[in-house]
């Protein structure tokens, strides 16, 4: 029999057919799409056993309370911890994509000189030369840990000078700092005790602080109330995302909260309205109104308003000593639900903008803010996890990403009370970074490694006998059995808490008005983020809130 | 006219003969386990009657999988028994601390997000529910590897047409979903892909 053309075309259209109601085709069809989800090429996390391990925050100084599920030793998730007593179980964009970073593609592997590929042994040559040569300058993002005491110990024994980049919370309370003496690194907000919250521009509610402290408060005292227990008042340009939430709006003229502060206390205090006696701001509230776009009698009522229902406190976004004053003028300095002093073992340190002029050589740690820029001329090496591209670093130095290195936490800035928690190395780093911290020691062997430090810190906190330590349960430390015991408990993710705040001496002496308003900048959750990048999970979510067009008609 | 119904019912024939026989036996390559184990003997001889005595549910939620060298270790430190797989137990693996490559049946991808501490504490699920029942057999089965996916056999199930399977024959998204569907839980996209 000869087979035809016709044949095996009818042959084939009854194969097709048939392979039609065979599983061929869909079953195929869901193997190709599962491994297109598998190439080899996409990085994938290794398999193994999966543990949950405890630790916090090492982004920004703010030192939030971590659950990291691991997967054969690698971090593969980031969770908040409910029971922590600063950020309890929130996180920022930021930290909920943090375990990406490591990977990201902008992530510094080699040392690079002025573009060029170098080497740990030329930049530690060229440093060494440096620090022969002249003074030494260091710079810091984030004070108080126990790499920064190395920092500082290291330029001061080369008669250089530690530096240091604050938070914008911490800078708010620099004029505090400047009228009694006390650090801004020492004091805080007693938001917890606060009735009435007097916000001058300050993003409460969208990364302020540790981003689950006031959000907390607030979701608790706050939302959905008509009358809620906690007033925010929030004195705003245009209805921002705290604007739009808080019991009051005030929408004031940008750059005009230190004229509306000016009025608002001259009200205070020509209707007796508080009983404290500050120095009578020069400005009227005629003046005011026509600076900030409000009504004298919208001025006024804000007053009275703000004086209902205390404690009250009002909060800058910045280095405005005009806020500064109202809180004085409010009796809200040194008192409950006002601003505090946590520390008394906190120290004063050296603004990083002031220009350097004498010294030899700059080196700025990983924590310092990409978009910081020194202002000098001398030789500059800059640690960083991540290259953001242009940069004025002579020599940029490949550091440790995220829980790639131990870091002690202290207090997260303006928090009310001490604090302290360490954040174990979870992540293998990569053969090729070094610390600032390690880096120095190879230049001046005498130095203090962190670890050491952060046992001398735990058994401090031992002998301290006060404060709790809170993991699952609260313990008191008197209860702890050893300083062993202690450091133990917060290497695996604890956090020690110091004793709730007392009225002690903290006092400013104001004779006269503040006439200085510090421009107040724009600050969000990406405000105290150092790196020049973000995780792709971040870059969704700014993708869909800051990016986003701006309503029409809500500038006030 | 004749002819062509023919040779059409001929084409038929032979896609549905590949279709159905020899494509399921192509698409899967078949690997032995590089041990032999016993549930068996294990949950009689030893006293580990209990899964959750090996592949535990820890304390914070976490599920242990397959257990450990250490934990083989901790009776098989010393060959126990004359046979070679003990012998290659103990040589190959414990003493030079190796972990054993066990062919895992019930791998899901990586994008899947499954907690075994809420099927088994919340919702009341038995292992066998999923698994079927390994705790009683005397022998490993072969892992059968697809050959396209890469994963095994028993996340599509061992029906190719997926019709008339037993409650435990398959893990695809669909059969959680089925579950899911019967038990009125619903938990979005989110709650297995976060």
């Amino acid at each position: 029999m000869k087979v035809t053309r016709r044949d095996l075309l009818v042959w084939s259209a009854g194969a097709a057919a048939g392979l039609m109601v065979t599983p061929v085709p869909w079953k195929v069809l869901d193997d190709v799409s599962i491994w297109s989800q598998n190439w080899p090429w996409i990085p994938q996390p290794p398999r193994g056993p999966v543990e949950v391990k405890q630790s916090s925050c090492t982004l920004c100084p703010n030192g939030c309370g971590l659950r990291v599920r691991m997967v054969g030793g690698w971090p593969v998730g980031v969770a908040g911890v409910a029971s922590h007593p600063v950020s309890r179980g929130a996180l920022c964009p930021l930290g909920f994509g943090a375990h990406q970073l490591n990977w990201h593609p902008q992530r510094l592997r080699a040392v690079r000189h002025r573009g060029n590929t170098s080497t740990w042994g030329e930049a530690h040559a060229a440093f060494a030369k440096a620090c022969s040569e002249g003074p030494v300058v260091v710079i810091d993002g984030w004070p108080g840990r126990a790499a920064s005491q190395v920092l500082e110990n290291f330029a001061k024994s080369r008669r250089g000078e530690y530096r240091v980049v604050l938070s914008p919370e911490t800078r708010a309370l620099l004029p505090y700092e400047r009228w009694s003496g006390a650090p801004a690194t020492s004091l805080g907000y007693d938001l917890e005790n606060a009735q009435t919250i007097v916000s001058f521009g300050a993003p409460l509610l969208d990364g302020w602080g540790a981003p689950g402290r006031f959000t907390r408060l607030w979701a608790e005292r706050a939302a959905g109330m008509t009358d809620p227990q906690l007033r925010l008042i929030q004195i705003d340009a245009t209805l921002s995302r705290t604007a739009a939430r808080a019991w009051r709006w005030a929408p004031v003229r940008a750059g005009a909260e230190a004229a509306l502060a000016a009025g608002v206390a001259r009200v205070l205090l020509e209707e007796h309205l508080v009983a404290s006696r500050g120095p009578m701001p020069h400005t009227t509230s005629a003046e005011a109104a026509d600076q900030t776009g409000l009504t004298a009698d919208a001025i006024r009522d804000l007053a009275r308003t703000i004086v209902a229902r205390g404690p009250v406190v009002a909060l800058a976004n910045d280095d405005n000593p005009a806020i500064a004053a109202l809180n004085v003028v409010l009796g809200a300095v040194g008192t409950r639900g006002g601003v505090v002093r946590r520390s008394k073992t906190a120290k004063s340190y050296v603004a990083a903008d002031a220009e350097i002029r004498s010294a030899r050589a700059v080196l700025i740690n990983s924590s310092v803010p990409w978009d910081f820029v020194p202002r000098t001329d001398a030789e500059v090496f800059r640690f960083a996890a991540w290259d953001g591209g242009s940069s004025k670093a002579d020599w940029l130095l490949p550091a440790p990403g995220f829980l790639e290195e131990l870091t002690d936490v202290p207090a997260a800035p303006a928090m009310a009370t001490e604090t302290y928690a360490v954040a174990q190395p979870l992540a293998k780093a990569p053969h090729e970074v070094r610390s600032a911290a390690q880096f120095l020691a190879g230049i001046d062997a005498s130095l203090p490694t962190a670890e050491k430090i952060i046992r001398a810190r735990c058994q401090d906190l031992f002998h301290g006998r006060a404060g709790t330590l809170c993991a699952q349960d609260q313990t008191p430390v008197s209860k702890v059995a050893s300083a062993q015991k202690l450091e133990e408990q917060l290497w695996n993710g604890a956090v020690w808490v110091g004793e709730p705040f007392r009225a002690e001496s903290f006092r400013c002496e104001l004779k006269e008005w503040p006439t200085v308003a510090a421009s107040v900048p724009s600050q969000n959750w990406l405000s105290s983020w150092s790196a020049p990048i973000l995780p792709p999970l971040a870059s969704k979510v700014f993708q869909e809130s800051d990016l986003r067009e701006r309503p029409e008609g809500r500038i006030a | 006219m004749r002819r062509s119904v023919l040779v059409f019912g001929l084409g038929l024939a032979v896609a549905l003969l590949a279709g159905w026989v020899a494509f399921p036996r192509a698409l899967y390559v078949q690997r032995q386990q590089p041990l032999e184990f016993r549930h068996k003997t294990h949950a009689e001889k030893s006293g580990l009657a209990d899964c959750n005595e090996c592949h535990a549910v820890r304390d914070d939620g976490t599920f242990a999988g397959i257990p450990a060298m250490d934990k083989c270790a901790g009776c098989h430190s010393e060959r126990i028994g004359e046979s070679k797989a003990e012998a290659t137990l103990v040589n190959d693996y414990i003493k030079p601390g190796h972990e054993t490559p066990w062919l895992v049946y019930s791998q899901q991808p990586p994008n899947v997000w499954f907690s075994h501490a809420i099927h088994l504490k919340r919702a009341g699920l038995n292992c066998t529910d999923c698994h079927a029942d390994y705790g009683d057999s005397d022998q490993m089965k072969v892992c059968e590897v697809n050959r396209i996916s890469g994963y095994s056999r028993d996340i599509w199930g061992h029906s190719i047409s997926r019709v008339h399977r037993a409650p435990h024959d398959g893990m695809k998204m669909s059969d959680c979903e089925d579950c899911h569907q019967q038990r009125h839980v619903e938990v979005g996209c989110l709650g297995c892909h976060q």
